[in-house]
């Protein structure tokens, strides 16, 4: 079964995801910053990395360049609740959802879901990310 | 009575009264002296001269016929009725005596005063020698006759005199008054002037060079005076209309700053939401998988995701709120949904007794700019209109239609969006009318209104080029229209909502 790297900064998010995704037979790494994340990259060698766009320090788009970068086969979900957070830089021209789930595209991310997504929305986004 | 001695006229009188008082006295004495004088010197000449005469006719006579030939000249002096007393004596002896008047004394002395003593006689006595004796002859002459002339000859000059100072003083009051009109004129038209009426003009038909020169430099005095106020009239009213601009732009920007931080928060509050939802999503759906379908447990999860999603929803409507009120997000889009929009939000607010009426445009006009700027005009007339019939009740009439060149100031001709907000209310007068774009004008009590609305919306109409006209009659309600450039129709995708 494909392991998934699941990035939140809001620890109740991605335990929720976790759950979903294991209940769907994943192996789960669940970490809330993107630091973490970057080690848990070099140890749990995920299939697919499940990040959050607006994080502190580090955001959610400089840890998708990174993994399109160093990792070119890990597949990349962005998830983001939109909002009027972070640095205005990825505020390109309003603060919307669709704007930073835009933003992460540019950045590489393979697919992008809008939070609060649909337990069915997830898995069918993760399902298609994966061979066969 | 200090106005009246120091009036020009009056002083100009005075002047020549004073003049006349000190001098024509001083003339009548002169005259009177001279003529007292020449009179005089002219009876004594003449009187004297006759009596020599008879002096020298006697000491030629013989001693024999002496006293025949004194007798007959004296007589005949007498005769002339110049001569009223003479007398001719020899020692103590009296020789010859005739007098003429009665009463008259007859002085001891000669008496060389002209008109003096007050018996009107003038005597002379001449020393006649006839051999060793020596006779004397006593004369007196009638001084009445030249006093009389003298008397008649000044009254005429005393009458002279007065006619010559009631003629002079005539003549000053009738010249004080010609110079004094046109000052009294001038003083009226200036008066006139500073009553307010500064195009009077300073006119004066005055022959009188001084007085012609002074209309014309006051003229152009005025005239100058009314250019400068005139200037700083119109400098007050441009300083006047750039601070309503002013002023009008810092609301605005106060308002947009207002509107951005309530965006601003409103996304901060829908991020927070978002990222509770998601768990409460996610476990609630896994939990109803592991649920089966039939239980009472299922039914309780299937009504927290459905709550969930309507909290979605929501959220997402938050969302595109706090976007609309973001920056400007200038676009093309129909005038016709956004108003559809705004319609739907309002009729949730307005009062039962208010029907909203409305009739769209067949042809359906583009316009450019944010079209949550449109939503806010129309927001604002309705709820302007409705609120003037509240009480009442009536009908709030929307109407959208496309105007060619309209005929209103302060717009290019082309082709406009037009959207016409009536409502069936109390109306205004014109008083009212005047100020309803002027930001913090309100007819309702405090707390009711704040002012703005209207001038909100006159300010985003103007920025987008457009314009907006107001009619309205008392009792029957008002209209407003409000007339925005239509855009050609290049529709530039808008992002879609997120959800």
């Amino acid at each position: 079964m494909a392991a998934i790297l699941v990035v939140d900064d809001e620890l109740e998010v991605g335990e929720a995801i976790q759950r979903v995704l294991e209940r769907a037979g994943f192996t789960v790494v669940v970490t809330n910053s993107a630091d973490a994340a970057l080690q848990a990259l070099e140890g749990h060698q995920p299939d697919i990395v499940v990040t959050d766009v607006i994080m502190p320090k580090v955001h959610g788009l400089e840890l998708i360049r990174i993994v399109r970068g160093q990792y070119p086969r890990v597949r990349v979900v962005a998830i983001s609740g939109g909002g009027s957070f972070g640095p205005l830089a990825y505020k390109p021209d309003a603060i919307s959802t669709h704007a930073y789930l835009a933003g992460a595209r540019e950045a590489g991310a393979d697919e992008v879901l809008t939070k609060p997504f649909d337990m069915g929305d997830l898995l069918a986004t993760i399902r298609r990310l994966l061979p066969n | 009575m200090d106005r009246l001695i120091n009036s020009l006229r009056v002083r100009l009188i005075g002047v020549v009264l004073v003049i006349h008082a000190a001098l024509v006295p001083l003339l009548y004495l002169g005259v009177s002296v001279i003529i007292q004088e020449g009179y005089a010197e002219l009876f004594v000449n003449s009187v004297r001269s006759f009596s020599k005469l008879t002096a020298d006719e006697l000491e030629a006579s013989g001693e024999r016929e002496f006293e025949q030939r004194a007798a007959a000249l004296l007589d005949g002096a007498m005769l002339t009725g110049q001569v009223v007393f003479s007398e001719i004596t020899d020692g103590q002896h009296k020789v010859h005596s005739s007098l003429a008047i009665d009463a008259a004394p007859v002085p001891r002395a000669d008496d060389f005063d002209f008109g003096d003593h007050g018996d009107q006689v003038y005597y002379i006595t001449h020393r006649i020698k006839r051999g060793d004796r020596s006779i004397m002859l006593r004369l007196g002459f009638d001084e009445g006759p030249t006093l009389e002339r003298i008397v008649g000859a000044k009254r005429r000059v005393l009458l002279a005199v007065l006619t010559f100072t009631f003629v002079s003083i005539a003549v000053s009051i009738w010249l004080s008054a010609v110079i004094a009109r046109p000052m009294v004129r001038l003083q009226e038209a200036a008066k006139r002037v500073a009553g307010g009426d500064v195009h009077a003009h300073l006119e004066m038909n005055s022959s009188i060079r001084e007085v012609q020169d002074l209309t014309h430099h006051l003229e152009s005095m005025r005239e100058k005076l009314v250019g400068a106020n005139d200037r700083l009239a119109s400098e007050i009213r441009e300083r006047e209309v750039s601070e309503r601009k002013r002023l009008d732009l810092e609301r605005q920007l106060l308002h947009r700053e207002r509107i951005a931080t309530i965006g601003t928060l409103a996304g901060g509050v829908a991020h927070e939401f978002n990222n509770i939802l998601t768990p409460i999503l996610l476990y609630s759906q896994v939990a109803l998988d592991d649920t089966p379908p039939d239980s009472a447990v299922a039914k309780d999860l299937t009504r927290i995701v459905a709550a969930a999603h309507r909290a979605r929803s929501l959220v997402a409507r938050i969302l595109t709120f706090s976007r609309q009120m973001d920056v400007p997000q200038t676009s093309v889009f129909p005038l016709r949904p956004t108003v559809e929009e705004a319609l739907a939000l309002l009729r949730a607010i307005v009062p039962a007794n208010i029907d909203i009426v409305f009739d769209p445009s067949e042809d359906d006009s583009m316009i450019s700019g944010d079209a949550s700027l449109i939503h806010q005009v129309i927001i604002n007339l309705c709820t302007n209109g409705y609120q003037s019939m509240r009480r009442t009740g009536g009908t709030l009439a929307v109407r959208l239609g496309v105007a060619e060149n309209p005929t209103v100031p302060q717009l290019d001709p082309g082709k406009y969006a037009m959207l016409e907000v009536g409502d069936s209310g109390h109306g205004m007068d014109p008083a009212v009318m005047a100020h309803i774009f002027e930001p913090f004008f309100t007819t309702r009590g405090v707390g009711e209104g704040t002012g703005l609305g209207l001038s909100v919306v006159h300010g985003i109409v103007t920025s987008m080029g457009g314009s907006i006209t107001v009619e309205s009659t008392i009792g029957s309600g008002s209209t407003f229209r409000v007339y925005l450039p239509a855009a050609t129709r290049t529709l530039l995708e808008g992002e879609p909502a997120s959800g």
